[in-house]
C-alpha cells in the first residue's frame, strides 16, 4: 500500500444507520434532559415530549432496519465489542493515550488495537445493552404504561433513566474524540474512508488481520 | 385544601385525590382511567386534578404506574387517638369488598376472604364492629320498596302512602357516591332518578348513633365515633356531604342530648389501604389473627348485603326484595345471575305478578360499571325519553368496589379488566 492508499472503514450501510442515530439520539438526549428537569413551560414541554416520542420511532425503525438489513455487519460489530484481550487492560491503564496527547502533548507506547480500541469496545456495549433497554423501556413507558405491573413500571422508569445518563455522558467523550480523531469523523461522515496510515496506527491488528486488498 | 370551587358545597371536601407534581412523569396513563376527564396537563408535563370535575373515585390512584395521585385525606391518627381514648366508642362499619382485599397487605394471597381474622384485627384495635353488609340489607329494603312505589306510581298511577312527590323511572341505584357525583355535576337533570336512599355507609352511621348508642351500645350519641371501613376514597367525600348529619337531627329532635354544632353520621373514612396502615401502626398482624365472630346485632346479615361489592350486587339484592314484596312469595332460586359477570353493560327483563294489582309486570333492569368506558349511551337514553329500563345500577369503578379506588394497589398490572391495548399518548 502506498501513502495515498484509503481504506474503506465505514461502508454506506453502516454511515446511513449512524446518520439515523446520531440525529435521534442527539434530539433524545437533548428532549430527554428537557423533560427530566422540567426547563419549560406546559406547551413547549408538551413539544419536547412529541419530538422526544418521534425520536424514538426514529432510533427504534434505525435499530431494526439496520438489524434485518445489515445483520452481518451486526454480528461482526457484537464480535468485535465483545471480544477482549490482556492489551485491552493495557489501553485503558493509558487511556489509550489521549489524555497525555491532549493534556501534556506527550507520545506514550499504546498496545495494539484491532478496529475498535478498548474503549470504543466498551461505549459499543454500552450502545448495545443500553439502547436495547432505552428502545424497549421507551416503548413500554410510551404506549403500555398502564398494562404493566406498578413494580415494573417504575423499575423500567428507572432503566430508562440510567442507560440514558450513562449514554448521554458516553457521548461526550465519543463526540469529544471523535472530533479529535477528525479524519475518523470525517469517514463516518462523509465517504466512509480512511488514510492507510491513519488506520495503520490507531488500529494495526486490524490493518494486519482483517484487511484485503482489493484489486 | 384552599382553594376556589365550584361544585362543592360547604363542609364538603373539594379533591380527596391530588397529584404529587414531583412524581408525575406526565405519562398519561390516568386519563384512561378517569372517568370524568379531571384530569389536566398535557401529555410529557406534570398532571393536576381539576377537582371541580373530579369525583374522588381513585381510579387514578390505583392506576397511576407511578403511584403520584395521592389521598389528601389521612385519619389514621384521628381514628388511632379516638381508639385510645376510652371514653368513645369507636364503631368500625366495614364494606363487604374490604374484606378480600384487607388480607393482601398482610402477605395472604390477593382475593383471600379475612372476615373472622378481620373482626378479629379490628376488635383487638379496639373497634366496636357493625358490618356494612347488615346496612346493605337496609338499604336495599329502602332501595326494593322505592322501587316498587315508584313503578307503581308509574304503572298503576299509585300514590305516595304519606303525601308528597314520588321519583320518576328508571331509578338509579345511590349507593355510590362517585356515581351520585357524577349525575350531580354531569346531568343534574336526572338528580331525581337518583334513589332517595342512602348508602350503607350512611345508614350504618345514623343507625349506630341512634339505635346502637341506646340500645346497643348503651352510651350518649356523642360519644359514638363512626369509621367507614371502605375499599373507596369518594366515600371520604360522601361522608363530608352535609346532609349526612340525621343522626344529630334525630336527636335533637327527641329531645335528646345533642351538642349545638351538628354532629356528622360518619366521622372518619379509612380506605383498605387505611385500615391495613392503621392496623401496622398498632403492631397487629390480620393474617396471625384467629377466626372471631363479629360480636353484635350489627354483625348479622344475609347473602344480599354480602354481593354489593360486585357490580350487579346491589341490583340482585333489590330484585330479590322486589320480587318478595310484589308477588308475596319466596323465590323458589335466589340468584339474578344475569346481572353478573364483567361485561359493560348488563340487562335482564323479569316478570313477575304484582299481587296487590293482580297483573303481570315486567321488569327491565340494568348494571353499568366502569362509568367511564359504558355509561353515556345509557343516560342519553333516559335524557331522551328512549331508555328501556325501570331500575339502572351504576357503580363508577369497573368491577365495582372490589376494585374501588380504596383497595391496595395491585401490583400485578394496573387494566385488569381491558385497557391492555396499547395508548400512544401524544398532547
Ligand atoms: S399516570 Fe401518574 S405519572 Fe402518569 S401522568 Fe398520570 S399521575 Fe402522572
Ligand atoms: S379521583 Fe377519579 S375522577 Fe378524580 S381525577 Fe382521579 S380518576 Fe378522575
Ligand atoms: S364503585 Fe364502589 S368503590 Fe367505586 S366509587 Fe363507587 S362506591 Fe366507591
Amino acid at each position: 500500500m502506498t501513502e495515498s492508499s484509503f481504506i474503506l472503514k465505514h461502508p454506506l450501510r453502516v454511515r446511513v444507520f449512524h446518520y439515523l442515530l446520531a440525529a435521534s439520539f442527539l434530539t433524545l438526549a437533548v428532549t430527554g434532559i428537557m423533560l427530566y428537569f422540567k426547563l419549560l413551560a406546559e406547551p413547549a414541554m408538551n413539544t419536547a415530549m412529541q419530538v422526544h416520542v418521534v425520536a424514538g420511532v426514529v432510533l427504534t425503525m434505525d435499530a431494526l432496519a439496520f438489524f434485518f438489513l445489515a445483520f452481518d455487519r451486526v454480528v461482526l460489530f457484537t464480535k468485535r465489542t465483545f471480544t477482549f484481550s490482556g492489551n485491552d487492560i493495557k489501553w485503558f491503564a493509558v487511556l489509550g493515550g489521549y489524555p497525555q496527547k491532549i493534556l501534556l502533548h506527550k507520545k506514550v507506547d499504546v498496545p495494539p488495537m484491532g478496529k475498535y480500541n478498548a474503549g470504543q469496545k466498551l461505549f459499543g456495549i454500552c450502545v448495545l445493552v443500553g439502547g436495547t433497554l432505552l428502545i424497549l423501556s421507551g416503548w413500554v413507558l410510551w404506549a403500555l404504561p398502564h398494562a404493566v405491573p406498578h413494580g415494573a413500571a417504575s423499575m423500567i422508569g428507572s432503566i430508562h433513566l440510567y442507560a440514558s445518563w450513562v449514554l448521554i455522558l458516553f457521548l461526550f467523550v465519543h463526540l469529544f474524540l471523535g472530533i479529535y480523531m477528525w479524519d475518523d469523523f470525517k469517514a463516518m461522515f462523509v465517504d466512509g474512508r480512511i488514510p492507510y496510515e491513519d488506520a495503520a496506527e490507531k488500529a494495526p491488528l486490524w490493518v494486519k488481520n482483517d484487511l484485503r486488498r482489493l484489486g | 385544601m384552599n382553594q376556589e370551587t365550584k361544585t362543592y358545597r360547604k363542609g364538603e371536601i373539594p379533591g380527596i385525590i391530588a397529584i404529587n407534581a414531583r412524581e408525575c412523569k406526565g405519562c398519561d396513563a390516568c386519563k384512561r382511567f378517569c372517568p370524568t376527564g379531571a384530569i389536566t396537563g398535557m401529555f410529557g408535563t406534570t398532571h393536576r386534578v381539576d377537582v371541580d370535575r373530579c369525583i374522588s373515585c381513585g381510579q387514578c390512584l390505583i392506576n397511576c404506574p407511578f403511584g403520584a395521585p395521592y389521598e389528601t385525606v389521612d385519619p389514621v391518627d384521628e381514628v388511632a387517638a379516638k381508639l385510645a381514648d376510652k371514653h368513645v366508642t369507636v364503631v368500625g362499619i366495614i364494606a363487604p369488598a374490604v374484606r378480600v382485599a384487607i388480607g393482601e397487605p398482610f402477605g395472604m394471597p390477593a382475593g383471600s376472604l379475612v372476615t373472622g381474622k378481620m373482626y378479629s384485627a379490628m376488635k383487638k384495635a379496639g373497634f366496636v364492629i357493625l358490618d356494612n353488609n347488615f346496612a346493605a340489607d337496609l338499604t336495599i329494603m329502602e332501595e326494593g320498596t322505592e322501587f316498587i312505589q315508584r313503578a307503581r306510581h308509574a304503572l298503576f298511577g299509585e300514590k305516595a302512602e304519606h303525601g308528597g312527590g314520588i321519583g320518576p323511572l328508571p331509578q338509579f341505584t345511590s349507593c355510590c357516591p362517585a356515581w351520585v357525583r357524577f349525575v350531580e355535576t354531569n346531568y343534574p337533570a336526572l338528580i331525581p332518578n337518583l334513589s332517595s336512599a342512602k348508602s350503607p355507609q350512611q345508614m350504618a352511621g345514623a343507625v349506630a348513633k341512634t339505635y346502637g348508642a341506646a340500645q346497643v351500645f348503651n352510651v350518649a350519641p356523642e360519644s359514638v365515633y363512626t369509621v367507614g371501613i371502605m375499599p373507596c376514597t369518594a366515600k371520604k367525600f360522601e361522608a363530608s356531604r352535609p346532609e349526612f348529619q340525621s343522626a344529630w337531627h334525630f336527636t335533637k329532635e327527641k329531645g335528646g342530648s345533642a351538642p349545638s354544632a351538628p354532629y356528622p353520621d360518619i366521622d372518619a373514612v379509612l380506605t383498605t389501604r387505611d385500615l391495613a396502615r392503621l392496623l401496622k401502626k398498632m403492631k397487629i398482624n390480620l393474617a396471625a389473627e384467629n377466626d372471631a365472630e363479629g360480636g353484635t346485632l350489627f354483625a348479622e346479615y344475609t347473602g344480599a348485603g354480602t354481593i354489593f361489592g360486585n357490580t350487579g350486587g346491589v341490583m340482585e339484592a333489590a330484585l330479590r326484595t322486589a320480587w318478595v314484596v310484589l308477588t308475596g312469595t319466596p323465590l323458589s332460586k335466589i340468584e339474578f345471575t344475569a346481572v353478573r359477570g364483567l361485561k359493560g353493560v348488563k340487562s335482564a327483563a323479569v316478570t313477575l305478578r304484582d299481587r296487590k294489582y293482580g297483573k303481570e309486570v315486567t321488569v327491565k333492569v340494568a348494571v353499568v360499571h366502569d362509568i367511564r368506558a359504558n355509561i353515556r349511551p345509557i343516560v342519553e337514553e333516559v335524557m331522551a325519553g328512549r331508555s328501556p329500563y325501570h331500575f339502572i345500577e351504576v357503580m363508577n369503578c369497573p368491577g365495582g368496589c372490589i376494585n374501588g379506588g380504596g383497595q391496595p394497589v395491585c401490583d400485578t398490572g394496573s387494566s385488569w379488566i381491558g385497557r391492555v391495548l396499547p395508548s400512544f399518548a401524544w398532547s
